[in-house]
């Protein structure tokens, strides 16, 4: 997928895929119902995905994303144009996952995890490219199914959805310094992980 | 031992590196072996997490529900918003108008030509003769009408005709005929003349509308329009010239 930065219509879309880009050809000056789905439709994949990951559920991830378009359908007259639509949806997202069932959930464990999230005494400095190129699609996303919540969501914000770190700590409501150590984290366990699971495959 | 560099390389991947600073760093892997190592590592992690990652697309009934939820808040607004804009204009002037004539004595008369002409203006269908044709307009009231009368020359003139219809005014009829003038609708309304009346009084009323009336060769003529006086008076006059015995 390649990059392509989009603004159109005086509204930044951020590092979007260009598909997203291409369906918004709109004046933001017409029908803001009709704004709102030509900018927000395309984004239902990647919302949905995002959901996904974070509640690990379908039907709570349906939901989500519902509520998700809803709030932001109502919100749309107050969103200001020339602030980056994307950010905005994801941030949406994010604040009605909190609110959920497993966000307050998460928020009561998992975030303390994090901060004791221990490092490992393994560390890997060599670089394992043909290890990862073994890695197959399931492997990985057992990888990432590891991970803590808040790696997680930092490392898909970046890798899949190409945000630039500031725009991940404004999803998110951290600091970049935080985005970038979560994020450095994040992949130094998925390493590990391929290196632990692939080694053990490859002893027996 | 680690090159120093080491700590741009995540950077570098991210595209987050300052322009010049991404130059920096690619002049220098071509440099460091290690650090290029690192850089193809990041490049095939970052790679693996994308594919991996992008696991689940929307299912499509809550593409289908969303879809819909948008269009459902989206039907109403333009026609129906529309015509209610536009139905409560009508209904705020016809009511300010019914308001406005009592208490200031306005021939009722004028009060009910003026609603007449709001009807028309209001209405799909404001006439039921459509021509531009004089010739056309008039003998479609014969037969229709006891009494006839002339429509003026409008060549040459930045009138135009829009047709006419039969109206009636306190259990007359009369003929309602309409005309345009710089996208401004004006009626024209002639009935009989009755033995006993004067032509009504339209000094000093406050409608928003300019209405004329005059009396001639048997016919009580009344003139409604938001158009400018100027234009009023002139095809006032052009209808009262079409109209000399």
């Amino acid at each position: 997928m390649q990059d392509c930065k989009v603004s159109a219509g005086g509204i930044e879309l951020g590092r979007s895929n260009c598909v997203s880009a291409i369906a918004f050809r709109g004046d933001v000056s017409g029908l803001p119902n009709q704004d709102f789905e030509i900018l927000a439709l395309p984004l239902l994949d990647p919302l949905y995905n995002f959901a996904r990951w974070l509640c690990g559920d379908a039907d709570e991830a349906r939901d989500l994303v519902q509520e998700t378009f809803a709030k932001a359908l109502k919100g749309f007259a107050s969103f200001r144009q020339r602030t980056n639509f994307r950010a905005w949806m994801f941030t949406i997202l994010r604040n009605t996952f909190l609110t959920s069932r497993t966000g307050l959930e998460w928020r009561r464990t998992e975030q303390e995890d994090e901060e004791n999230f221990e490092e490992s005494a393994v560390t890997h400095d060599t670089p394992e490219i043909a290890l990862i190129r073994r890695a197959d699609t399931e492997m990985m996303q057992q990888a990432i199914a590891t991970l803590p919540l808040a790696f997680r969501e930092v490392l898909l914000l970046v890798d899949i959805e190409e945000m630039r770190y500031q725009e991940v700590a404004g999803v998110l409501r951290i600091p970049v310094g935080t985005v970038m150590s979560r994020l450095s984290r994040a992949r130094k366990q998925l390493r590990e992980y391929i290196v632990v699971t692939l080694g053990v495959k490859h002893e027996m | 031992m680690k090159c120093e560099w080491r700590q741009d390389v995540s950077l570098y991947v991210d595209d987050e590196l300052e322009p010049a600073r991404q130059q920096e760093v690619a002049a220098h892997l071509r440099r460091c072996a290690e650090c290029a190592a690192a850089v193809m590592e990041h490049t095939e992690l970052k790679k693996a997490v994308r594919i991996a990652g992008r696991q689940f697309s929307a299912p499509p009934e809550l593409r289908a529900g969303i879809r819909e939820s948008l269009r459902s808040a989206d039907v109403r607004p333009p026609l129906w918003r529309w015509s209610f804009i536009v139905l409560s204009i009508v209904a705020v002037a016809v009511l300010g108008f019914v308001l406005f004539s009592i208490p200031r004595r306005i021939n009722p008369e004028i009060a009910e030509l003026v609603d007449q002409h709001i009807t028309t203006l209001a209405s799909a269908s404001p006439v039921d003769v459509v021509s531009s044709d004089r010739h056309t307009v008039k003998p479609w009231f014969q037969g229709k009408l006891p009494f006839s009368f002339n429509l003026p020359e409008l060549a040459n003139s930045r009138f135009t005709l829009a047709g006419g219809k039969v109206v009636y005014l306190g259990q007359t009829p009369g003929a309602e005929l309409l005309y345009e003038v710089s996208k401004h609708k004006i009626s024209i309304f002639v009935f009989q003349a009755r033995g006993n009346e004067r032509a009504a009084s339209l000094s000093n009323h406050n409608l928003a509308f300019t209405v004329n009336a005059w009396s001639q060769g048997g016919l009580r003529c009344y003139l409604v329009t938001d158009a400018s006086k100027e234009d009023a008076s002139q095809l006032a006059s052009m209808f009262q010239a079409a109209n000399r015995i």
